[in-house]
């Protein structure tokens, strides 16, 4: 055995001794230890965080791209755009000379333009588009925002004008095409695979304008990304973009600290502080609109009830879950809308941690012996929760004080949202984090009757008076009446709480000290175009 | 000879057959639709759903549902994966590479440390050596190996940063698949970096080996030890000794060979718990093997993966103990009694 | 009196006795046993002697460090995790789940595989013949992996966990105490027995008992190693024992999490696992000796 050590030692020295000058390839490429795998390679059939950080922002551009610093819309693929004075058509005026990725599966023919535009739009809601129904016909996003029923039509008036249809006014649309789902598509790579008879190939080996393209994806391993050599703005600094698939907390801090990883997405907050001890790594540190929450299945009993889901609001103590999951680096949430909103009400109480009232509530509801219920916790961390399993253990214990019997159930995260989507939890904890800056953003995608359909109102809650509160809202373009609108909407929500909000939490991101250039969007994912390694 | 292969592929074949249809009855026992599981499609329509169900004679009795199942089996059409909707069968010719490359480097290993310990803990069994050599044995078998990768990852890779902590290769590192062996791979493939690909290949193999080594080579060591002690006491070794050899004769001429006979078959008994240690060492390192799909595929209720997933290694495992006996027979004349 | 037995005295002792004293002349083995039987005693005793609640969530006292750091507390001991629980207090009551349940499911899988040995054994011929051969192939199947696909079918948690150890272990013993049998069945004393007019029944209880008992015990010393470790690594796995239950195996990956801040939540569990199997091999390994030693003399 002492041989064993003093060979397993001698090989050890030897790996190590001699460290060779690092290759080409290593040196102009960046590792991005990701939390979870991609469900798809189109932004559009997604709503989770994982997805888009992975995906949008590298491998595709959009109409309009939203100022990181205020929340302003600039232009992205369209240079500049017009709105009639009824509010129902939109032209866009699209950008030229914007080249398509040239893979080894596709060669482009022909650069961006208004047919890439109306093919991408009309696969959400045109049923007859050849690609609709591939994958299920589901568009989470879109749905949740009702766009199929706003959107009359999309078409092409000149070669580089797009013009959009409305049936009704609605002042949320321009920001819709800015989040990271409204990504732009191939018409030819379309029409190409249709020809080849492998259509879900658009989805899975994807063609995009962004400064990254598509090279390989080992299914839970990696994908692998290569520079885009002709973006429209310029050359991406590294030549090489490797997402690491790393589910496991631990392992991609260790990941962090043997450099193994260049970026870390969400390092666990306890760490934070050792993180910040080491001359080796930085943290970045950015406030970001989001919000974590706990949402009860309304459709089913007893949360249908108002008097049990206020009973369940009460017992949980919001603080312990500050301090042991977010190690208070987020602030204690009163409603969906995050204090940075321009429709925050601020009016709103404080959440109320108490027991007695809770288990009174319960007996008024006919419940006083209690009950057994579950709660679906997420397996990854996320900017909005960062340990989902150990809040459902919080409040697992404070469920107990009132006399409800708690379950935890999480399960691998693609399964985990599949399921969720179908219905089958009782209460789960998740949270939602901004795509654009329009407060309609953490409304209708999160608790709309359309958003109850497609899946991503977690609620499954779906309210008429809440319903019409958000349409008036949406009907005007008058930031003071939308404020008193999604002031009451905000009230009623309190009232009712379909879900009980917990936090918003900082966003943090750990780097490897010689990496500059990573920019953290408060509306959604992380751009890697301007990350380039510095020597010291 | 003859009639012992016989009987022995004889019970090779039964021991498949039960084992296709627990693997068929799975398909039932797994929650959900039987169809799904079967297909691993996730989203059935009407009509496809006639049609499988005609496919796969579901409409008939069990019987037949199995002789349609163990059809499929046979062409290589094992279903689809619940979780990307590929074949099974390519998702498992793409991951077992990796577990067999690890559990080969393992179990060279084991062997080059483990027998000559166990020889050099049975020439003085009661002396410091062989005290010491036995003792670590023991504690190499009782640690728990995913504490004791942790151990190894915190030290090596987190506290020294000697190591990687996980995967296979670097990630940046970009090597076709030619052969699913990455050493070999490396070799094969004409890339600018082979050098270092090489390296660094070596070097993300170090740990996990190590890992899955340990409780291979303590199972060596202590067998080795034993049948060496057997050995010694048998008659023939006293009359070799009477006849004058010295001890280094002895041990080289009549001990080693018989006591190292046993050694072939216990690489049949050994390979079934390293299959088993290696889907923990996967775990635990995110090597993209078998054992680590097949833990992803049971937090995905990925059922079809499962299913397929226990045929592969079990046919792998059963299959390997099978020829080793075989090997050890042919040996051995003595074990040709029954 | 005493002086005349003295030749005859060690083989006068009974064999329990003979096997002892073999047993105790191994300093390993002892200590082995002394190991075993704390954590039985601490698997039995656990809720009684856990200083604190190990489910009670101390909000004031979160990932408060272990009592020999300069912000430890000496009720502490080990300090407590990232949701204020007492470490000292979960670790002990872990004892319960991992070692205790190792020992039920070994027990229970040992009644099973008797039931069903026995009835193996006692038949006869080439279907006995290839019975065998049936469940030594069965046996190569590995029991983690058997494991895991009946918490597959049955859905993670500690009481599947622990029907999936009871089947995953019960080929082993069937085999092994079958061979014990059928090999008993070829003595002379069983043939003299039965002649006497004793059935099935009477010679499996009278004689085969009690002769293959020794055996029995060291296999279930081995199977008892692999539950614990089985049992441990569904519950690193998450597929065994789940949240908050205070199994060591779902502990250490619990504790993964704040394995940088907390490294003794990790160290702790995984050294008691280790504990707890190397006293049962002690254990077993002493017995095999001595039960070795005893037959020669």
């Amino acid at each position: 055995m002492k041989k064993k050590c003093f060979i397993a030692a001698a090989t050890l020295l030897l790996l190590c001794a001699c460290q060779q000058e690092l290759p080409e390839n290593i040196r102009s490429g960046l590792v991005y230890c990701a939390e979870g795998a991609p469900e798809s390679f189109n932004p559009q059939r997604v709503t989770s965080g994982t997805t888009i950080d992975i995906v949008s922002q590298q491998l595709y551009d959009r109409l309009l791209d939203i100022d990181a610093r205020n929340g302003d819309l600039l232009p992205g693929l369209a240079i500049s755009w017009q709105r009639s004075t009824d509010g129902l058509t939109y032209d866009f005026n699209l950008r030229q000379d914007v080249a398509f990725h040239h893979t080894s599966y596709f060669t482009p023919s022909r650069p961006f333009n208004a047919e890439d535009v109306v093919f991408t739009f009309n696969r959400i809601m045109d049923p007859t588009h050849p690609y609709h129904f591939l994958g299920g016909g589901i568009y989470p996003y879109f749905q949740s925002v009702d766009w199929a029923s706003l959107v009359e039509s999309v078409s092409a008036s000149s070669p580089y004008q797009v013009r959009f249809q409305l049936s009704r006014p609605d002042s949320s649309f321009l920001a819709n095409l800015a989040t990271d789902f409204a990504a732009i598509l191939s018409a030819e790579y379309g029409a190409a695979m249709l020809t080849e008879g492998q259509p879900q190939w658009l989805d899975s080996r994807p063609i995009g304008t962004g400064p990254f393209r598509f090279k390989e994806y080992q299914k839970d391993v990696l994908v692998r990304l290569y520079r885009h050599n002709h973006y429209w703005q310029g050359q991406a600094a590294m030549e090489q973009l490797v997402f690491d698939i790393v589910p496991n907390n631990a392992r991609r801090m260790a990941k962090l600290l043997t450099h193994e990883c260049d970026i870390v997405a969400f390092p666990r907050l306890a760490e934070l502080s050792l993180i910040t001890e080491r001359p080796d790594v930085k943290v970045q540190e950015s406030t970001s609109m989001n919000v974590g929450f706990w949402a009860f299945n309304t459709q089913k009993p007893p949360f249908d009830q108002i008097k049990v889901r206020q009973a369940l609001a009460l017992a949980i103590n919001q603080n312990a879950i500050l301090q042991a999951v977010y190690f208070n680096q987020a602030t204690a949430a009163k409603g969906v809308l995050p204090p940075t909103s321009w429709a925050f009400d601020a009016e709103l109480p404080n959440a109320e941690y108490n027991p007695q009232q809770a288990r009174a509530l319960l007996a008024e509801a006919g419940l006083s012996q209690g009950f057994i219920m579950d709660i679906w916790a997420m397996p990854v961390q996320r900017l909005y929760n960062p340990n989902a399993l150990k809040m459902a253990e919080l409040i697992q214990a404070d469920l107990a004080q009132i006399g409800v019997t708690a379950n935890i159930i999480s399960y691998e995260w693609n399964t985990f949202r599949r399921k969720l989507s179908e219905g089958e939890h009782d209460s789960v904890l998740i949270g939602w984090a901004a795509d654009n800056a329009d407060p309609d953003n953490f409304f209708r995608p999160l608790l709309s009757c359309a958003a109850a359909d497609s899946g991503s109102n977690r609620a499954h809650w779906c309210d008429p008076v809440f319903d019409q509160l958000l349409h008036q809202a949406l009907s005007t373009d008058d930031q003071q009446q939308r404020r008193a609108y999604y002031l009451a909407a905000q009230r009623y929500l309190h009232a009712a709480k379909p879900l009980v909000a917990l936090a918003h939490s900082q966003r943090f991101q750990a780097i490897n000290a010689n990496v500059e250039g990573v920019s953290i969007n408060p509306y959604g994912g992380i751009a890697l175009f301007g990350a380039r390694r510095v020597t010291p | 000879m003859i009639v012992f292969l016989l009987r022995r592929l004889f019970l090779l074949g039964t021991v498949l057959f039960g084992l296709s249809v627990f693997a068929f009855s799975l398909g039932y026992l797994f929650p959900g639709d039987p169809l799904q599981n079967f297909s691993g499609m996730r989203y059935i329509d009407s009509t496809l759903r006639e049609q499988l169900i005609l496919q796969y004679r579901l409409d008939q009795p069990y019987s037949a549902q199995y002789l349609a199942f163990l059809g499929r089996i046979l062409q290589g059409d094992w279903g689809l994966s619940f979780a990307s909707q590929q074949p099974l069968l390519k998702e498992i010719w793409q991951v077992l590479p990796a577990t067999l490359e690890l559990t080969a480097y393992a179990l060279l290993l084991s062997f080059m440390l483990g027998v000559p310990l166990g020889i050099l803990a049975a020439i003085k069994p009661e002396g410091t050596i062989g005290k010491s050599i036995s003792g670590i044995a023991l504690v190499g078998y009782s640690l728990p190996i995913f504490w004791w990768a942790l151990l190894l990852i915190m030290f090596f890779s987190v506290t020294l940063g000697w190591l990687p902590s996980g995967g296979r290769l670097g990630v940046l590192y970009e090597v076709p698949t030619i052969t699913g062996f990455m050493l070999l791979d490396i070799l094969l493939s004409d890339v600018s970096y082979q050098h270092a690909a090489l390296w660094d290949a070596l070097r993300h193999l170090t740990l996990p080996t190590l890992v899955l080594a340990t409780y291979p080579t303590t199972v060596m060591i202590r067998f080795v030890r034993d049948a060496m002690l057997d050995v010694w006491e048998q008659n023939y070794i006293k009359t070799a000794k009477a006849k004058g050899l010295n001890r280094v004769q002895v041990l080289y001429r009549h001990g080693l060979r018989n006591a190292l006979l046993p050694v072939i078959r216990q690489i049949g008994l050994q390979f079934s718990a390293l299959i088993t240690l290696a889907m923990l060492t996967e775990v635990i390192f995110s090597w993209p093997g078998i054992g680590r799909w097949l833990i992803d595929s049971i937090y995905q209720r990925n059922f079809p993966a499962i299913q397929a997933g226990l045929m592969i290694i079990s046919t792998l495992v059963i299959t390997i103990n099978m020829l080793t006996e075989i090997l050890h027979t042919l040996f051995n004349p003595l074990a040709r009694k029954y | 009196m005493a002086k005349f037995r003295l030749y005859l005295e060690e083989n006068n002792r009974s064999p329990l006795a003979q096997l002892w004293r073999e047993f105790a002349r191994q300093h390993s083995a002892l200590f082995g046993l002394v190991l075993f039987s704390s954590f039985l005693l601490l698997s039995l005793l656990a809720p009684l002697i856990t200083p604190h609640d190990p489910y009670l969530q101390n909000d004031s006292l979160l990932l408060l460090p272990p009592s020999w750091s300069e912000q430890g507390l000496v009720q502490y001991p080990f300090g407590t995790d990232d949701l204020g629980r007492d470490l000292l207090s979960r670790m002990l009551k872990g004892s319960t789940y991992t070692f205790g349940l190792a020992l039920l499911t070994v027990l229970a899988s040992l009644l099973a595989g008797l039931a069903l040995g026995a009835l193996a054994g006692m038949s006869r011929g080439v279907k006995s013949s290839f019975f065998n051969h049936l469940l030594d192939l069965i046996l190569t199947i590995p029991s983690l992996l058997l494991a895991i696909i009946i918490v597959a079918i049955l859905g993670p948690g500690l009481e599947n966990t622990a029907w999936a150890v009871i089947l995953a272990l019960l080929p082993q013993f069937v085999h092994g105490i079958r061979n014990a049998i059928a090999e008993q069945l070829k003595q002379d004393y069983v043939t003299a027995y039965r002649l006497d007019g004793a059935n099935n029944w009477q010679v499996l209880t009278r004689l085969i008992i009690p002769n293959i008992w020794e055996k029995i015990t060291v296999m279930s010393s081995m199977a008892l190693s692999t539950a614990i470790l089985d049992i441990a690594a569904l519950g690193f796995l998450g597929l065994g024992a789940q949240a908050p239950t205070a199994e060591w195996g779902a502990m250490i990956s619990d504790s993964l999490d704040i394995i940088y801040v907390a490294p003794v939540s990790v160290a702790v569990p995984g050294l008691l696992i280790f504990a707890a199997v190397l006293s049962v091999n002690l254990l077993g390994d002493g017995l095999k000796v001595a039960i070795q030693k005893r037959r020669e003399s």
